[in-house]
């Protein structure tokens, strides 16, 4: 696993933990792997270096993310899944970027894209991303990928922060 | 001392985490504000008596350093207490903020984090009993 990798890894268990009040796994079992997308994110950034940040969401696990945010029994508006999702992938993309570019740079977060139903993985997006991960989340996963314009991935890998 | 209180932050979903961790934090509080943006933001404080805002960075349409900026610059204003609640944990960013007077919570935040920020920023402390029942600081990281 590369240092990318590992803090990709990373900031996603912490915001699931925290903020999804989930425990991720690492290791994924077959319910987990065959899981079908329930919803991606999208958070655009730009400063020292730029790219985006993609969070999709398989298995049936938003509605117990939003719930568990809300401090709700159930969450089944499609605003608030949407939401939430946007806040996950805004805050896993926030916790990145100090821990590979280090805390005294300045990036500027926009606004989260958020697409609910069987979209696309990060497989189908455009370029190829710089670092991928996998998290186990109940019955389903998380899977992230980093997409850094230019040389980023290959400068933050030779001068790891 | 009730705190009026207003929450600016672009995802309704974070703005009712940060709402409901305040009301089991044991702070007391006065009426609670919402918005979208750093203009509504605005907006909602010239139109109500404010102690505390919360503000997120990152908003479209107006984002929160700028809402700050507006909020030192008119006089009605300029003292009111100020937490950035954000995932930008830039050392310089931090200490952008803190020159414009405002205190710094990083997401995802923990009530016990937030309580001790607020009291801080404001003097306020909190109740000896928690309004829902619930010990402060016993509950989740958000």
């Amino acid at each position: 696993m590369s240092n990318l990798q590992k803090e990709l890894y990373r900031a996603a268990v912490l915001t699931f933990e925290e903020l999804g009040l989930f425990l991720p796994s690492p290791e994924l079992d077959d319910t987990q792997r065959q899981a079908a997308a329930e919803g991606t994110v999208i958070v655009p950034f730009g400063g020292p270096f730029s790219g985006h940040l993609v969070v999709t969401v398989c298995g049936d696990v938003l509605g117990g993310l939003a719930a568990n945010m809300l401090g709700e029994d159930e969450v089944t508006e499609p605003e608030q899944r949407s939401d939430a999702l946007g806040e996950i992938g805004n805050v896993i993309c926030g916790n990145i970027l100090p821990r590979i570019a280090g805390t005294r740079e300045l990036f500027n977060l926009r606004p989260p894209r958020v697409m609910l139903g069987g979209t696309p993985g990060t497989g189908t997006d455009t370029g190829h991303p710089a670092v991928t991960a996998q998290v186990g989340l109940d019955t389903g996963r998380a899977d992230l990928a980093l997409f850094l314009d230019g040389d980023a991935a290959a400068r933050l890998e030779e001068n790891p922060r | 001392m009730a705190l009026n209180v207003l929450v600016v932050d672009d995802s309704a979903v974070m703005r009712k985490m940060i709402i409901r961790t305040l009301r089991l934090s044991g702070l007391p509080l006065g009426d609670v504000f919402e918005a979208g943006n750093g203009q509504e933001g605005l907006d909602k404080l010239s139109q109500n008596w404010v102690d505390l805002a919360l503000v997120d960075i990152n908003m479209p349409v107006m984002n929160g350093e700028e809402m700050i900026d507006r909020v030192r610059q008119n006089p009605e204003t300029a003292d009111l207490s100020v937490i950035v609640v954000s995932t930008d944990s830039s050392e310089t960013r931090i200490d952008m903020l803190q020159k414009k007077g405002a205190g710094f919570v990083h997401k995802p935040f923990t009530p016990e984090g937030l309580r001790e920020t607020i009291s801080q920023m404001t003097g306020v402390a909190q109740d000896e009993q928690s309004p829902e029942g619930t010990l402060p600081g016993s509950g989740p990281d958000f």
